[in-house]
């Protein structure tokens, strides 16, 4: 299977197969391209329905994730017996959410997409921010990942941990 | 008053020449339609049985405008059948144009962003536009583009009050082509509205707005899909591939935002000509 790319929104004119090569460089990193992963990109409308749902926040927002697996211990890969058990779970990007804090930055899209899609794996592996010590275990996971992508690529990526504090 | 002298004159100079036809329309087996008695509390069986029975041929001409005829409560001058249910159906029809009609948001169609110029041919409409020696058009029907899921929602929506019923949305399936100066063919997209995500929304399997099942090299402006042509069928195909197949549309304005345009000017095509045709079926019951 791979990567399942999906669209839901027309507010950001997205460029599917560079989304689609940077998930795959990321998958590569963490080796877990054997796994499948959904990315499916809503606007701030849906996300903000779907932030209601399953965190009773009600607000938009960058990334969710919906881990097929959810006690994995950080860093450890699951075992799954069968094949349809090689899935890792569901990241929303609110692109629309990302393409904001994009202008209001000025940075490129698809950079910022990166290090959100990174954050959101690193949900589907079971990292979390909820502690201190959780924050920083995530933190460097998700250095090493950007530090590994951007010697890959030559671009300039930081984690998105960086700016979670107060998500905590 | 005058009118209806003459259509009716009229029609009694063409149905009495045409005594076979007229007889062969009605139902002969049934004996009661033949007997004056039943003429009179039914005009319309009455009028026919004069023709077929008693017409110019049978020399009673003056009978004719004696009494029912100049009473065609159920009848006209076109020679069809006209029936106690045609004139229901009638009724019924033109309750239901003027209620499309309160329901219709506008008369004119929406406008597409994005420059594309609209043709359209009954049910088909083309949008076309040019960009830097490229010309690109996507061609749709809007027969049979309502979701079947969707009409059983429908019917099922007409047991609640009227405020709840679910819109109805055209998503029509279509095809775009893609053509360069310089190529010999056309490379020709055939797109579709994938089901689960019509009227739904919160599917667990959700798919893109619109989606591409095939594609091909054309001749330039054919019709007809030339089967000879390898066609590139995208259930297993490449999803790199497929991206980049989605990028190369969206980069000639064939994108989500485009989608759901042609979702609103498709809808609109399909309403107006649903109203269209249900003006012509009332014409052609009541038979104006």
């Amino acid at each position: 299977m791979g990567v399942v790319l999906r669209n839901l929104q027309k507010v950001v004119p997205l460029r599917r197969a560079r989304l689609r090569r940077d998930v795959d460089t990321l998958r590569h990193i963490l080796g877990i391209q054997k796994f499948d992963l959904g990315i499916i990109c809503v606007d701030n409308l849906r996300m903000q329905q779907i932030n209601n749902t399953y965190r009773k926040k009600n607000m938009a927002t960058d990334v969710l994730s919906f881990p097929f697996y959810e006690d994995l211990r950080p860093g450890k890969l699951p075992c799954p017996l069968h094949r349809d058990e090689l899935n890792l779970g569901d990241v929303f990007l609110g692109v629309e959410f990302v393409m904001k804090q994009c202008q209001e930055d000025s940075i490129d899209l698809h950079g910022a997409l990166t290090v959100v899609t990174a954050h959101g794996i690193c949900h589907l592996l079971g990292y979390r921010h909820e502690t201190e010590e959780e924050w920083t275990e995530m933190l460097q996971r998700e250095s090493y990942i950007l530090s590994e992508y951007n010697r890959l690529t030559g671009r300039h990526l930081e984690p998105l941990t960086k700016r979670c504090t107060q998500d905590r | 008053m005058l009118k209806s002298v003459v259509r009716a004159v009229g029609a009694a100079v063409r149905l009495s020449s045409a005594t076979t036809s007229t007889a062969r329309a009605l139902p002969l087996s049934c004996p009661t339609l033949c007997a004056p008695s039943s003429a009179t509390t039914r005009p319309f069986t009455r009028s026919l049985w004069m023709y077929s029975n008693s017409g110019a041929s049978s020399g009673y001409r003056p009978k004719l405008f004696s009494s029912n005829v100049l009473n065609p409560s159920l009848s006209c001058g076109c020679g069809g059948l006209h029936t106690e249910g045609d004139k229901a159906f009638g009724e019924f029809l033109s309750d239901e144009i003027k209620e499309e009609k309160k329901v219709q948001k506008s008369k004119s169609l929406p406008k597409m962003s994005g420059g594309w110029e609209l043709e359209m041919n009954g049910t088909e409409a083309k949008l076309s536009r040019h960009m830097a020696g490229e010309k690109v058009t996507v061609s749709f029907n809007v027969n049979n583009s309502i979701p079947p899921n969707f009409e059983e929602e429908a019917e099922q929506g007409q047991q609640k009050p009227a405020e709840e019923e679910p819109e109805i949305v055209s998503s029509p399936n279509f095809v775009v082509e893609v053509t360069k100066q310089a190529a010999k063919n056309s490379l020709v997209f055939d797109c579709h509205f994938p089901e689960d995500e019509m009227g739904h929304g919160e599917g667990e399997e959700e798919s893109d707005i619109f989606a591409i099942r095939e594609v091909s090299f054309q001749p330039e402006g054919d019709s007809d899909w030339k089967e000879t042509s390898y066609t590139l069928n995208t259930d297993s195909l490449d999803w790199a591939l497929y991206d980049h197949l989605m990028d190369f549309l969206a980069d000639r304005g064939v994108d989500n935002t485009f989608a759901d345009e042609l979702i609103e000017l498709s809808t609109a095509m399909e309403h107006q000509e649903y109203i269209k045709f249900l003006e012509d079926l009332q014409g052609f019951v009541k038979c104006n």
